[in-house]
């Protein structure tokens, strides 16, 4: 008992991090654009082939591959924010079936690319650590230092230099923002870009723990969704507290009930937030 | 026939019409005065709409009935199936503005029940695909109390949520010896021993369904989809109870996707987790897309172009080596970027433009 205690523990830290990355970006996006990027999970899976192919196909090492796969999601947002998103930034329906024909598109392209088969990234250090009496791969201790510097990093952009408070005077009024000469497209693009490089560092911290296959991107898009709606639409801080909430819920639901039901457990979530509190734990309820 | 009689079946249709066609009585003249009305069917068909309809259905009868090849029956089975899929979307998106990415749930959750039914119960397939279609509608109904509280984009993801939700309790072991996990069921009884008949009896299904939705589209329930899209808070503050008719399109729209998920699952005679992909309301998307949002008959098109032009276009593709087998959704992909950027009236309204100064011509006028 104690033992599973434990383990939820420390897995529910694991999860909770890469939640914080993916939906920490989901969240920017729309808090900024008003924008819902259905091609948030893409960016993950497209990172994840991306270190794939260099790293175990063309064999370069570790910190190349890494940085060229960062640069790959980075310029994969910056396209997508270009070509799908801008020209329709006015119908809010007309940029979700765009983002998400993207999404089905880099499916269908990793597909051609890699193969339908899964595939196995190998950890950055091999080895395991035994903490509390749980054992669990190395690789787990980069990805919640990893995820909570970066956190914390984004944190400080965001409050701290002129960028990212031109992101918050754009997410709080974008009009008003705009006649103080911020040039709200720039920040749009810069956001989204910033979406794609959390969930490119979230995909090179977590994919080596577990094979990669060509539909994860829509279960890591529900699980940012669910966290959003769960800590509140648009609401940074919201967003960190949902995702270590839910990392821990979905383990202990894992280890005490039953796998299948911590598959629909942020259906749940989902569910149950928009019928008592839809604006979600932390977020400011609408006019 | 006693003239009570009468007099309560004449009520009935009166009371029918004023509900379908939404004109109260005493404007009921003024409505027919208007030229364009059609008054019966007899005149529809040689209206322009009418006479285009009447063409297109004896073309899809005679084609099948000259050829009688399998291949081409097969192939126009599933444009039929996925116009009734395309064409619900349609309705719940573009008519009433709520935009379902989740609409793969209803199809496999229909196909599934259909297929269980016809499988295990051994329960006649007509009424297998009724009750498919029933559980697609209660499963509107669950879908619909919550996601109503979702805005535009947010309903997408939120529909979209559901789906993957059953396609991993679809395959996850623990229900295995009910829904059998990944192999899902299979071995079904066919629908009718020839492939025509099948395809005549689905063709006849396809046109009722094309019916209603019209009839549904057209109605004063219709005016009430089209008004919640365009202005929902307009449409709240002029006395329409929006959540009732939000409700209804859902129902609605998922009976029908429910229909086409069970004639699916029957006309494959197997079903498995892939029913409830993203791809399935994909393909409904890009269907409509392609057709023309927010016109019933536009799936159609939509779906001819996409089953058999597009699919016929890129057979050559597979067979050039197994990396150009995923190559038609990813350039379908492509085109519904392009369709949604530069073309969002789709194909159907400009085309009908074309064909009707052509008709005129014709006509001398």
């Amino acid at each position: 008992m104690i033992f599973q205690i434990e383990s939820v523990l420390i897995f529910g830290t694991v999860q909770g991090s890469v939640l914080a990355l993916l939906a920490l970006g989901f969240s920017l996006v729309f808090g900024v654009g008003g924008v819902l990027n259905l091609g948030h999970g893409a960016f993950y899976l497209i990172t994840c082939y991306t270190f794939y192919l260099i790293h175990r196909v063309l064999y370069l090492d570790l910190i190349t591959s890494i940085i060229i796969s960062l640069i790959v999601a980075v310029i994969v947002g910056a396209v997508t924010y270009l070509a799908l998103i801008k020209p329709l930034q006015d119908s809010h329906i007309g940029v979700v079936i765009v983002t998400f024909a993207m999404a089905v598109f880099m499916q269908e392209f990793v597909k051609v690319i890699a193969d339908i088969k899964p595939h196995y990234i190998p950890p950055f250090i091999f080895g395991s650590i035994e903490l509390l009496g749980v054992t669990f791969p190395i690789q787990f201790v980069f990805v919640v230092i990893g995820s909570l510097t970066l956190v914390l990093l984004i944190g400080l952009f965001i409050s701290k230099t002129k960028i990212g408070k031109s992101i918050r005077a754009v997410s709080q009024d974008r009009e008003a923002a705009m006649l103080m000469g911020i040039n709200a497209d720039r920040i749009l693009m810069i956001t989204v870009m910033i979406s794609a490089l959390l969930a490119g560092v979230a995909a090179i911290l977590y994919a080596p723990t577990y094979a990669i296959t060509i539909d994860m991107g829509w279960s890591f898009l529900l699980s940012a969704f669910a966290v959003t709606v769960f800590g509140g639409m648009g609401s940074t801080s919201g967003c960190i507290l949902g995702a270590f909430i839910m990392g821990y819920a979905k383990t202990f639901f894992s280890v005490f009930i039953s796998t299948s039901f911590a598959t629909v457990f942020p259906l749940l979530v989902i569910i149950v937030m928009l019928l008592f509190r839809p604006q979600g734990l932390l977020g400011k309820k609408e006019v | 026939m006693p003239k009570k009689i009468r007099r309560v079946l004449y009520n009935s249709r009166e009371s029918f019409k004023n509900f379908f066609l939404g004109v109260p009585k005493s404007t009921r003249n003024l409505y027919k005065e208007i030229p364009n009305q059609v008054k019966s069917f007899k005149e529809w068909i040689f209206t322009f709409r009418g006479s285009l309809t009447i063409l297109c259905l004896i073309g899809t009868i005679l084609v099948p009935l000259i050829t009688q090849d399998d291949y081409i029956i097969t192939i126009l089975i599933s444009f039929l199936i996925f116009s009734i899929f395309a064409a619900s979307w349609d309705l719940l998106a573009g008519y009433t503005g709520q935009t379902s990415f989740g609409h793969s749930a209803f199809f496999g959750l229909a196909g599934y029940t259909a297929a269980f039914l016809v499988k295990m119960v051994g329960l006649h397939w007509i009424f297998s695909m009724i009750i498919g279609a029933s559980v697609a509608v209660l499963f509107g109904l669950i879908v619909g109390i919550p996601c109503l509280r979702l805005k535009g984009p947010y309903l997408a993801l939120g529909t979209q949520a559901f789906s993957l939700i059953l396609f991993n309790l679809f395959m996850s072991g623990d229900l295995k010896d009910i829904l059998g996990s990944t192999e899902g069921i299979s071995g079904l009884p066919v629908m009718a021993e020839e492939h025509i008949i099948k395809f005549f009896y689905i063709l006849i299904i396809m046109i009722i369904s094309f019916v209603i939705l019209t009839v549904i589209v057209k109605s004063n329930v219709g005016t009430v989809f089209k008004a919640i899209r365009d202005d929902e808070l307009a449409a709240d503050a002029s006395g329409i109870n929006t959540t009732k008719y939000k409700l209804l399109s859902f129902m609605i729209s998922g009976f029908f996707a429910g229909i086409a998920g069970s004639l699916y699952a029957l006309n494959m005679r197997a079903v498995n987790p892939s029913i409830f992909l993203v791809l399935y309301s994909f393909y409904a998307i890009i269907m409509v897309a392609l057709g023309g949002i927010a016109t019933i008959s536009g799936a159609i098109v939509g779906a001819f172009i996409y089953c058999v032009v597009l699919s016929e276009l890129f057979k050559p593709l597979g067979a050039m080596g197994t990396i150009f087998l995923y190559f038609p959704t990813l350039i379908s992909a492509i085109i519904l970027v392009i369709m949604i950027r530069f073309a969002e009236q789709g194909i159907l309204k400009p085309a009908l433009e074309h064909l009707r100064e052509f008709y005129d011509f014709l006509l001398g006028r």
